[in-house]
């Protein structure tokens, strides 16, 4: 799978984080519309997932007296007051313009305070997009990890929490992993809580969404001991795949597991049997241009002739997790086909 | 109206200058406003007799930009110079060169920039666009660099060149080069180097103040040259300079030169 361009804002990619910690509250040390541009796409996004936005974000509204003198007292008061509505936790995001005036924005941060505080570098025009500002949330989030045992466990690490299908995605891999009896410690992070994050190191696998999250998975392995699988389970071969790689390592015995999934693939395959013969063609996003290789399998497995004159099928970015991901997938295709 | 900036290294004497060039100025019966676009706030402080004036920045500070009006951050100063800081922020935060273009809005807004002549003393090195300001947006219309025949005076005389060469290559841009002030340092053929140096960036020097004591003495009496010592020599000069401006027809897009050819013709002069 190919890494996705990074772009967009720094800040909206560390909120798709933050926004996702139960009792956390997100401070923007910037001018207000940072936070309500932000705010809005966030909450557009949930609404068409039937979601409803409950998560606190406030702006510190720098103006340009703070340009001018500096935004550190102002952030400190914001800081503060939003600490009076009793936190689990805060994250203080900074922004283009008080990376750029160079508040330091970290010294504020560690004064003592009653309840956790954590600044996230996001100061967008540094370079990176969305992306970047996921990376370095999550990074500053492990900081809160305790030193822990490790259990026969994994943690989901770096769900894409404003992709549309989150959380069929993680349904499955829970599935998955549950079959072979592994379960899951942490997501981090997506629906979680504080503890959830102190809990991180109690994991003894990381299984991150996608390769994009690979930079994250090297550190986390450095801070915390934990190895990583690069992704997670995308397409018949490489589900089944997934499965033996996970049980590999932690020695178990996945062999009923995986003929059962094998069974299910095939018997998925049989029900969409109407597809045989059907003429397809890739309906793959122009812009990123991405190879369809998960196309192909199916297209394969089915027994379907690729022909520039074919009925175009969706073969989307990301790629649905797993054999049920492929399942919802094949219903897209059936209704292409009219089959 | 007649708009001009002296911009050169810091510690040159450009508050010196300005001070004593506005105090003649204003002798010669013509409404000045002098401005002094740096946060250390000492350039009007000669001409109000050694008291530091509340600036545009503490004001804003204090209540905000809507609430600032005309008189307060106006003085009149030695003969009727009007005088105005822009401040800025505690040194080490925030953002200078934003305080300064903020000043000028809320100048422009109170319609303080009016007069006979305006003199805007700028921070030694424009070290970002904020420092420029004064050269944008048609303020400062004729540009007079101050240097001494140092290297490292020359090299920011230099620099500030190549501002003044790419602001005035815009189409709506009325900033040029007037001229060259030599403020001495009492350096061997220091007025012949640096009118080789204005000559070699396509201008020429103005005038060349000698150093002299009285400078320091008049300081340290908390008032300009041109009011402590009004017949001392120094003081002739300054009026000299005041009139010279007066009748400048000079106004040149500089050639900045590279940092070699600079240190050539400053290393010809060391012997």
């Amino acid at each position: 799978m190919a890494i996705p361009p990074d772009d967009g804002c720094t800040l909206t990619g560390a909120l798709s984080v933050t926004t996702e910690i139960d009792g956390c509250l997100t401070l923007i040390h910037g001018p207000a519309g940072c936070t309500h541009h932000n705010f809005s796409l966030l909450h557009a996004l949930h609404t068409a997932r039937d979601r409803i936005t409950h998560f606190s974000l406030i702006s510190t509204d720098m103006t340009e007296q703070e340009v001018i003198f500096g935004g550190e007292q102002l952030l400190e008061e914001t800081l503060r007051r939003a600490l009076s509505r009793h936190p689990e936790l805060v994250c203080v995001l900074s922004t283009c313009v008080a990376a750029t005036i160079g508040d330091d924005v970290d010294a504020i941060c560690n004064l003592p305070y009653e309840a956790p505080v954590v600044h996230i570098p996001t100061g967008g025009f540094l370079g990176g997009g969305f992306l970047a500002g996921h990376i370095q949330a999550l990074n500053s989030l492990s900081f809160f990890a305790d030193e822990s045992e490790k259990t026969l466990s994994v943690n989901l690490v770096g769900e894409k929490t404003l992709e549309y299908e989150v959380c069929e995605h993680y349904q499955e891999i829970l599935r998955i992993l549950l079959r072979i009896g592994v379960p899951v410690n942490v997501r981090f992070i997506c629906a979680s809580s504080f503890s959830d994050i102190q809990n991180l190191g109690k994991a003894s696998l990381n299984i991150l969404r996608d390769p994009s999250m690979v930079p994250l998975g090297i550190s986390l392995k450095r801070e915390l001991g934990i190895p990583f699988i690069e992704s997670f389970p995308l397409g018949l071969e490489g589900t089944i795949r997934f499965m033996e790689r996970v049980g590999e390592f932690f020695s178990l015995d996945v062999t009923a597991a995986v003929s059962e999934e094998e069974a299910l693939q095939k018997e998925m395959v049989r029900v969409f049997s109407s597809l045989k013969g059907k003429r397809i063609t890739f309906n793959t996003n122009p812009l990123t241009d991405m190879h369809p290789p998960y196309g192909y399998e199916l297209a394969d497995m089915l027994d379907l002739e690729i022909h520039d004159q074919g009925n175009p099928v969706p073969v989307p970015d990301p790629f649905p997790v797993g054999t049920n991901g492929i399942r919802r997938l094949l219903h897209r295709w059936r209704r292409r086909c009219h089959a | 109206m007649k708009q001009i900036a002296l911009y050169g290294k810091g510690g040159i004497g450009k508050s010196t200058t300005s001070a004593n060039l506005s105090a003649a100025l204003s002798e010669q019966g013509l409404d000045v406003l002098q401005i002094g676009c740096d946060p250390k706030r000492d350039s009007t402080r000669m001409l109000m007799q050694g008291k530091l004036i509340p600036t545009v920045m503490d004001l804003v500070r204090e209540r905000g930009d809507r609430n600032v009006c005309l008189d307060e951050v106006v003085y009149r100063g030695y003969h009727g110079v009007r005088c105005v800081e822009a401040g800025g922020p505690e040194p080490g935060v925030g953002c200078a060169g934003r305080g300064i273009i903020a000043t000028f809005q809320i100048l422009e807004k109170l319609g303080a920039l009016a007069a006979d002549v305006v003199v805007y003393d700028v921070l030694g090195d424009v070290v970002c666009g904020g420092f420029a300001m004064p050269m944008r947006e048609g303020y400062a219309e004729e540009v007079y660099l101050v240097t001494s025949g140092e290297l490292m005076s020359l090299y920011a005389a230099n620099n500030i060149c190549k501002a003044i060469s790419r602001l005035s290559s815009r189409a709506r841009s009325r900033c040029r080069l007037a001229g060259v002030i030599c403020n001495a340092k009492s350096l061997p053929r220091e007025e012949e180097l640096v009118a080789e140096f204005s000559q070699k960036i396509g201008s020429s020097m103005i005038q060349f103040i000698p150093r002299d004591q009285v400078v320091q003495q008049a300081e340290l009496n908390r008032k300009t040259v041109v009011q402590y010592a009004p017949t001392s020599d120094q003081a002739c000069i300054y009026r000299l300079l005041a009139q010279k401006i007066m009748e400048n027809r000079r106004m040149d897009i500089p050639t900045p030169l590279e940092i070699g050819d600079l240190e050539e013709l400053a290393y010809g002069y060391s012997t």
